[in-house]
């Protein structure tokens, strides 16, 4: 038993992790119980609402009945009192009498008594209204025919766990006992039918596309870079953020400044919102100093002589530094890091590790004036044996370069410009 | 009866390719009846270690049921794939990218056998963690 089933299984390295089978068994029996669930919530609800409605107004004869007396029922079974309309009728069919209380075919109870009252207002003890009986059991009627509308969208609830669940389950089902490698071929496969998947040569399996790198033709040389972030949407993301946090800590703040004004300080609120407030201070700190570099430091441009850069390959870069400020030191570094992502619990961690940097260029005691950015050339030579960028699910290996600026009395600042750097095999005649 | 084994041979008993070069080989089941095999599965495939979840992807995948395919089942069993340009095995630092071999037997009676040859794509430098 204990080959066949193992609650845990060894993976690769030294990480244990769970049983796929035992994994499987549990998903089976979670998704199989909602499964079950959905299917009596719905079957209820078929039972108490579809199939009486369908057949009073599909089966249904009509005739001609007698009210005899009318008042609201009340349900006893819910916690707060429901109401509904029963009209005790009296009616005739192939000769015998029937005698009863109903008005329409579901008998549902409402948590408002106004319809109810509503409803009975229409009808007068001693007067005559059409009513359905139903043909197989004479001594069912309805006074009126139709259907419930709005309340049909609550069969969307057992229906998305039905329909949640078989899907899962299905899933289950053909990856039971499917190696991992079959999976990977049929998810394979399943992703070059999705008509909306990029299509891509199987020649360049996870590299990333360079379609957004060669877009945008530089002035100096062939393709101006792409930064990785926007400082001025980073500021924003950063200002939204400050302002979010500030303002709730504010309202506290109000709180504790009244209790001592009122004379009856509350110190341990008082105590509870302090770390809060150092927090937004620091975070106004931040924000400030990421509006300095942003607003003092100026565009920084990259361009390169050809893309994507290939190991063993020798290419061109022009940088451009706008700004009014003098520079300590400018320096242009080559960097590869690898990205990797991983589940801890319910978290999802990102890992990353620079394993290259190179710097390819360097200037000192730059002053740099309104209108007249900093320009300048080096060469970028890419290491033969270096690893091509590389893009799975869970794992990544990128290139960059990075811009740092050191700058007289401000804080110094860095802006990434990715690069894409190919498989030797993938060189095409233009690199 | 003796335990039923997988012989995995690679062609010329090479462990390192290029990119666009062809691998070859053949596989062979031993000491098993056609009647115990439920499936049998070649892939040629690259999977991920270290700090990160597994990634894995198959480029070159064959699976036969003796049921549905006439073939001896003890007889070996040629393959053949170009390897592809990317991506090319890596031995980094939180990131590790292997290639190999695998063949995977299915036996009737629900236990699967897995036997692989692991080989190298390319010549990319093994990395080393860089401080700021």
């Amino acid at each position: 038993m204990s080959r066949r089933f193992r609650f845990y299984e060894k993976k690769r390295g030294d990480r244990r992790t769970g049983s796929k089978r035992f994994g499987n068994v549990g998903e089976a029996l979670f998704f199989g119980f909602f499964l079950v669930v959905g299917c009596l919530a719905l079957w209820a609800m078929g039972s108490v609402l579809v199939v009486p409605e369908w057949r009073a107004n599909r089966h249904f004869a009509e005739t001609t009945c007698m009210v005899l007396e009318k008042h609201v029922g009340h349900s006893s079974e819910a916690e707060s009192p429901r109401f509904r309309p029963e009209i005790e009728i009296e009616y005739s069919v192939d000769g015998h009498t029937y005698r009863r209380t109903t008005y329409d075919a579901t008998g549902l109870y409402s948590i408002s008594r106004e319809p109810a009252d509503a409803v009975l207002d229409r009808f007068e003890v001693g007067n005559e209204y059409p009513c359905w009986y139903d043909p197989m059991d004479p001594g069912r009627a309805v006074l009126v025919l139709g259907y419930s509308g709005w309340l049909y969208l609550s069969l969307l609830v057992p229906g998305s766990f039905i329909a949640i669940s078989t899907r899962r389950l299905i899933f289950i089902w053909l990856n039971w006992g499917t190696s991992a490698e079959r999976r990977s071929v049929m998810s394979r496969r399943a992703a070059e039918l999705d008509p909306f998947e990029e299509s891509r040569g199987a020649a360049l399996a996870n590299v990333p596309s360079d379609a957004n790198w060669t877009n945008s033709p530089g002035t100096h040389l062939a393709y101006r870079l792409p930064i990785a972030a926007t400082p001025g949407w980073t500021l924003f993301a950063l200002l939204a953020a400050c302002l979010i946090w500030n303002g709730i800590v504010t309202a506290f703040v109000v709180m504790a400044v009244r209790t001592h004004l009122a004379g009856q300080p509350d110190w341990f609120l008082t105590a509870f919102v302090i770390p809060f407030v150092v927090i937004g201070i620091l975070l106004v700190g931040y924000l400030v100093r990421q509006g300095l570099i942003t607003a003092g430091v100026g565009a920084t441009r990259l361009e390169i002589s050809n893309h994507p850069l290939y190991p063993g390959g020798e290419y061109e870069v022009f940088i451009s530094q706008a700004g009014r400020f003098t520079l300590t030191s400018l320096n242009l570094f080559l960097v590869c890091q690898e990205r990797a992502t991983y589940r801890q619990g319910t978290d999802t961690r990102t890992d990353t590790c620079t394993v290259y940097r190179q710097c390819v260029f360097t200037v000192e005691n730059v002053e740099l004036e309104d209108h007249k950015p900093f320009d300048g050339r080096c060469r970028l030579d890419i290491p033969a044996s270096a690893m091509h960028s590389f893009n799975s699910d869970h794992n990544e290996i990128g290139w960059k370069l990075v811009v740092r600026g050191c700058v007289a009395s401000r804080p110094n600042y860095e802006r990434d410009f990715p690069v894409l750097v190919h498989p030797p095999a993938a060189q095409s005649p233009r690199a | 009866m003796s335990e039923p084994q997988i012989e995995l041979v690679l062609a010329g008993e090479q462990q390192r390719y290029q990119a666009g070069e062809t691998l070859s080989g053949h596989y062979r089941l031993l000491n098993i009846a056609a009647r115990d095999v439920r499936a049998v599965e070649l892939s040629v495939l690259w999977y991920t270690e270290g700090t990160g979840d597994e990634d894995l992807a198959v480029h070159f995948f064959d699976r036969f049921e003796p049921a549905t395919r006439a073939i001896e089942i003890c007889q070996p069993q040629y393959f053949g794939t170009q390897l592809p340009a990317s991506p090319l095995s890596y031995a980094g630092q939180i990131v590790k990218i292997f290639w190999c071999v695998r063949v995977r037997l299915f036996l009737t009676q629900g236990k699967d056998l897995i036997v692989e040859r692991p080989i190298q794509i390319g010549n990319v430098a093994a990395a080393q963690e860089v401080q700021e």
